[in-house]
């Protein structure tokens, strides 16, 4: 049994920035795959771990942390291996920048845009009372705002119109910020490559309108450059590849 | 060049210089009227993504070699290793966890309720008694879209009752947070001192006026607020006030959580 045991869903969002920062680290652990649409974060068993009903969440001897991002921070700060981190302060801020940017702002949007296409009407087929059951079940009252939304398809125009406009913006400030440097906020890979690559390697399969060779020519040197990590590749061989298969049928052109 | 541009000591301009003093890093600081919205003038700028798309909103910027730094909590741990270490933030990693942890729940749940109601009571009228043309003229300085339609709600009065009711429940429940945070006698939030403690506080500061109720009974939490308040470093940035009661001083913040 390994000293350290990670509850994640797929190798995407906020359960992979975890895996891979283990991965990269070379952190051996103890994978426990939590089915996200089959509700096992609101299961009695995971709320003993983490009693808000969220994942990821990851144990390191007796303790237990959550929050994706600071348990990345916490993985490079606690394990030896690789830095993770830049050394030069002004570059460190720039990674948590970058990291506060994807988690607060873009991130929430491709959220929105996610759970409205797919995690909403992957569970539509479930009679009414069911739904109803499992949104009753949800710890965080935010949580179960969100899920009833996605469950019953109450998203707004207007919200899903500026959830779209941020994602336009934000994939232009990321080309532009990998123009400036080889990766997100350093010319060093780091948690802020980490973090943002979990959110964005769908893009040129679910978004080619704003993402592919032609258009952002500086993301997509930066995809195939973190998509030929071993790490990613270990990382992504722990997924269903409910994600990551046709993001690899697009890159097996590019990355021989 | 490296220079501090910063609002009225309150919120993340309060934090900031504070944390700045704590380092003892020789920065210069010049003080910006955020609600005339000078932050979006600021001269010798080269690169202001930082700037322009702030999740704080209206907070401090530090501009070194043309880079606009923003974020209240980045800058203070930027300020801290620019040092090498100036006690703002534990070594430990489960500590420092602890410390963003909190950190991140204050800048996620507290700051943008104490931002909304602190700009409802104090900074509303201001706006709205800007000719068109004046407004206009500022707002066309914002770059980010939602930021920029923040000013305007502000400009409009634009109230949303849910929000309202939301906000001063969240500011009731870490300032009752903080009192169960040092229930155990400690006195800083983390046990050592720490960034926690600035960013806590001058979020918190504001809201004895305007939420009173928040902190009745709250006597480890009102005690906890005068020994920050005490600190050199704290009073060596109220002390940089213009206006008469720092503590209204606001412009628009951080959005609520719109998603998740
Ligand atoms: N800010 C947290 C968010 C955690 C979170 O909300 N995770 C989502 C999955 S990406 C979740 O647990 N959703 C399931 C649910 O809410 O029931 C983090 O980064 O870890």
């Amino acid at each position: 049994m390994a000293d350290v045991t990670l509850y994640h869903w797929e190798p995407n969002a906020n359960s992979g920035k975890p895996m891979l920062a283990l991965a990269e680290k070379g952190v051996p652990f103890d994978s426990h795959y939590i089915d996200m649409l089959q509700f096992d974060q609101h299961k009695p068993e995971y709320l003993a771990v983490n009693p808000q009903g969220t994942i990821p969440a990851m144990i390191h001897g007796d303790r237990v942390l959550t929050e994706s991002t600071a348990i990345m921070e916490y993985v490079d700060d606690a394990f030896p291996g690789p830095d993770l981190m830049p050394a030069d302060p002004r570059d460190r801020w720039r990674v948590r920048w970058w990291m506060k940017f994807m988690d607060q702002w873009l991130g929430p949007s491709f959220s929105m845009i996610g759970w409205c296409t797919f995690v909403g009407p992957s569970l539509a087929h479930k009679p009414e009372e069911e739904r109803e059951a499992m949104i009753a079940r949800i710890p965080l009252p935010e949580r179960r705002a969100a899920w009833r939304k996605a469950m019953f398809a109450e998203f707004s125009e207007s919200e899903l119109a500026e959830s779209r406009r941020r994602i336009a913006q934000g994939v232009g400030m990321l080309e532009e910020e990998l123009g400036k440097r080889e990766f997100v906020a350093s010319n060093q890979y780091s948690l802020a490559d980490i973090n943002i690559f979990n959110s964005t390697y769908m893009l040129p399969v679910g978004n080619a309108d704003l993402c592919g060779p032609q258009i952002t020519p500086n993301i997509w040197r930066w995809l195939k450059a973190v998509y030929r990590r071993p790490a990613v590749q270990q990382t992504w061989a722990m997924g269903s590849g409910r994600f990551t298969d046709r993001f690899n049928a697009i890159m097996g052109e590019f990355v021989a | 060049m490296t220079m501090l541009y910063h609002g009225e000591p309150n919120g993340p301009s309060l934090s900031v210089l504070a944390a700045l003093y704590e380092s003892g890093l020789a920065i210069e600081t010049q003080p910006i009227d955020l609600l005339a919205g000078e932050r979006h003038a600021l001269p010798d700028v080269t690169d202001s993504a930082a700037l322009d798309y702030a999740v704080e909103g209206e907070g401090p910027v530090l501009v070194v070699d043309g880079e606009a730094m923003s974020e209240a909590v980045f800058l203070a741990q930027y300020f801290d290793e620019a040092t090498g270490g100036c006690g703002l933030q534990p070594s430990d990693p489960y500590a420092r966890w602890q410390m963003l942890m909190w950190c991140r729940q204050a800048t996620e749940r507290l700051s943008p309720a104490v931002a909304y109601l602190g700009n409802l009571a104090w900074s509303q009228k201001r706006l709205a008694a800007m000719s068109p043309a004046e407004f206009d003229k500022l707002a066309n300085t914002i770059v980010s879209e939602d930021q920029r339609k923040r000013w305007q709600d502000l400009r409009d009065d634009v109230v949303d009752a849910a929000k309202v009711e939301d906000s001063k429940t969240k500011v009731a429940q870490f300032a009752a947070r903080v009192e169960a945070q040092l229930a155990d006698g400690r006195a800083w939030l983390m046990g050592p001192f720490s960034i926690a403690d600035l960013e806590t506080f001058a979020w918190l500061r504001s809201m004895r006026e305007l939420e009173a109720d928040a902190f009745a009974g709250q006597a480890r939490c009102l005690a906890w607020m005068a020994r920050v308040e005490a600190r050199p470093s704290v009073q060596k940035a109220l002390a940089r006030a213009t206006a008469d009661t720092p503590a209204r001083a606001f412009a628009p913040g951080p959005e609520i959580n719109r998603w998740g």
